[in-house]
């Protein structure tokens, strides 16, 4: 480079920017079936049908939605809980895993809830970064 | 359980915060105002407050029986349509309602000026605020009118919305909305409180006459109660139903059949819970009694009304109740209901081939004919259901005429789910099993399995067990399969 001249950047757009930092890391969509999350996408769906927002900036608010959820799960919480019950049903397809129990207790060191029925759906937890030593 | 749902809450919270904070600069791109993003925020926090699922979102005190139209702030003189004799510009004071101060900041408020008449029209877009804050939005352009002596101000829809909206607030009618109180207040401008308890006051004052355009409903847009293009907030509260006496003179736009009534519920689409009626069983009944109370629609729309509200409240229960739905399935069943009663009759008369099978469907049906509405459905899920097996067989065997033919076809439509689902015998199977309501959503970090015996390590769940919610960072289990 010479002296006194400074560096050309490459110029972006600003939505190619906007769309490069919210497309570089996509969160688990799990947890979209949620209270929060679907709560989250009902009140987006009103604002939709009474054209306040776009369908394209609902969808954007979920994904932030995605990052603030799997974020503050992995950091935010540092609880633990065991179960036993007695597996009904099992599945695994496209990495997921979806068990239906029967007859569960789930234990945390407080409390005890126990169910009938309970579907756990799974995403690979691998490489996601919530290793934490407990 | 109470430091669970401490911690689930202040997550909650923090995620909420977290995301509106994130997409703000994402609003402000879009050129929307944050007026839009706060209503985000309110919806969602007061979804998932009533969801039940965490305690502690409590933001103030809810009072659902004070309502203020508030005005969205570039709301002006945009409305005007040719119908409407007044249009209500941004920056008239309504009377106000609300006996509680009002703790959400400013608020527009407007007012009808006195000696203002009906019409008055609603344009969409309205924002209906409580003292406490929450919002009720307008999205279809209503238009108020008022009648004279009359209760009816609404159409059924609406009706049907209205009435629990009302009722469930404590003070009964007040919960009438901002614009129907308009109507309604137009006369003592002292008042402040707006007092339900007088039934015929509701928001039609007799005392004063307006000279009220015949319609004596209120329009969903400008064609009367057809489908409007968006849903209607149930929030929009009307004058509901509770007052008695029917219309004296049958307004020119009224639905005459039931058949309009249900064809505008189907119209109207519940959004989920409105902000702050948070007692979804109340309401659904509510919404019964309401539906009954409306009976200028005719004999109908009471049965609807009847049945809507043995089904309603089951489903009301559910966070995301759609309320037209329900009421809906009834409005089919009726119609199914009296399809076959309909066709059973022409069997009777003249079947050719009416076997002695198809004989006793027909008793079996017109025996559930006087039944209530749920009874009527369980005698045709499980008699008729046998029955129409049999029919249908001998009908295939017989060559049937197009009469029977037509008539199976009519209740087996009616019948397929149920009739399939009877020659069940392992019902226990893959369609119910996986419809629960309680769900663990999680991430595994190893699955192990020793012959039977699997074992569990999870992390970074949310689990929500009968409506109420938690968390965790790390799950170990064990289960025999």
């Amino acid at each position: 480079m010479r002296p006194g001249r400074p560096a050309k950047l490459p110029v972006f757009s600003k939505d190619a920017l906007r769309f490069a930092s919210f497309a570089a890391i996509m969160a688990y969509q799990l947890y979209r079936n949620t209270t929060l999350g679907n709560s989250l996408q009902e009140s987006l769906d009103e604002l939709i049908q009474s054209q306040q927002i776009t369908p394209q900036l609902a969808l954007q608010v979920l994904l932030q939605f995605d990052k603030a959820i799997n974020t503050a799960l992995a950091n935010r919480v540092r609880n633990r809980v065991n179960f036993r019950g007695s597996l009904n049903t099992y599945r695994f397809c496209d990495n997921v895993w979806t068990f239906v129990l029967n007859d569960v207790e789930f234990r945390e060191v407080t409390d005890l809830v126990k169910v009938d029925k309970v579907k756990i759906v799974a995403c690979d937890g691998k490489n996601t970064g919530s290793n934490a030593a407990e | 359980m109470l430091s669970n749902s401490n911690t689930v809450s202040k997550l909650y919270m923090s995620v909420i915060d977290d995301v509106i904070e994130s997409v703000r600069e994402l609003f402000q791109d879009e050129g929307i105002e944050d007026r839009v993003l706060e209503d985000l925020r309110q919806l969602w926090e007061s979804k998932v407050m009533q969801s039940k699922a965490v305690e502690g979102f409590m933001k103030g005190p809810i009072n659902p029986n004070n309502f203020v139209l508030q005005l969205p702030a570039n709301y002006a003189q945009t409305l005007h349509k040719p119908t409407a004799s007044i249009v209500i510009p941004a920056g008239q004071t309504l009377q106000n309602f609300t006996t509680k101060a009002n703790g959400s900041g400013a608020l527009a408020t407007f007012s009808l000026p006195p000696g203002v008449s009906y019409p008055v029209q609603i344009p969409a877009g309205v924002t209906l605020q409580t003292s406490s804050g929450h919002l009720y939005k307008v999205n279809v352009p209503v238009m108020v009118t008022q009648a004279p002596a009359s209760n009816r101000i609404l159409p059924q829809p609406i009706q049907h919305v209205m009435e629990p909206r009302e009722q469930v607030a404590p003070q009964g009618a007040v919960a009438s909305v901002a614009p129907t109180a308009v109507l309604q207040t137009i006369p003592p401008p002292a008042a402040d409180t707006y007092t339900p308890a007088a039934p015929s006051t509701t928001l039609l004052h007799p005392s004063e006459p307006q000279p009220v355009p015949h319609q004596q409903h209120l329009f969903l847009g400008q064609g009367g109660a057809l489908q409007p293009p968006g849903a209607l907030q149930p929030q929009l509260t009307l004058p509901a139903v509770p007052q008695p006496p029917p219309l004296p003179t049958p307004a020119p736009v009224t639905p005459d059949s039931p058949g309009d009534d249900e064809f505008t519920l189907d119209g109207i689409e519940f959004s989920p819970q409105p902000l702050d009626m948070s007692q979804p069983s109340p309401f659904a009944a509510q919404l019964s009694s309401g539906q009954a109370c409306g009976g200028q629609l005719g004999a109908g729309r009471e049965e609807v009304g009847q049945d809507g509200g043995g089904s309603l409240p089951v489903n009301a229960g559910e966070a995301k109740a759609q309320l037209v739905e329900p009421a809906k399935l009834e409005m089919d069943l009726m119609r199914d209901f009296n399809y076959n009663d309909l066709e059973a009759l022409q069997q009777l008369d003249g079947a050719c081939d009416s076997t002695s099978e198809e004989e006793a469907e027909e008793e079996e049906v017109e025996g559930g004919a006087g039944a209530d509405e749920d009874e009527f459905l369980g005698m045709i899920n499980a008699e008729a259901l046998k029955a129409l097996q049999e029919a249908e067989g001998s009908s295939e065997d017989d060559g049937s005429s197009s009469d029977s033919d037509a008539l199976d076809d009519a209740v087996e439509e009616v019948e397929e789910d149920p009739l399939n689902s009877g020659d069940d015998v392992s019902e226990q199977d893959v369609p119910d099993l996986f419809d629960t309501d309680n769900v663990v959503v999680c991430q595994y970090d190893k699955i192990h399995r020793s012959k039977n015996r699997w074992k569990f390590y999870l992390k970074d769940g949310v689990m929500c067990f009968g409506g109420k919610d938690y968390v965790f960072s790390k799950a170990v289990g064990e289960a025999e399969w």
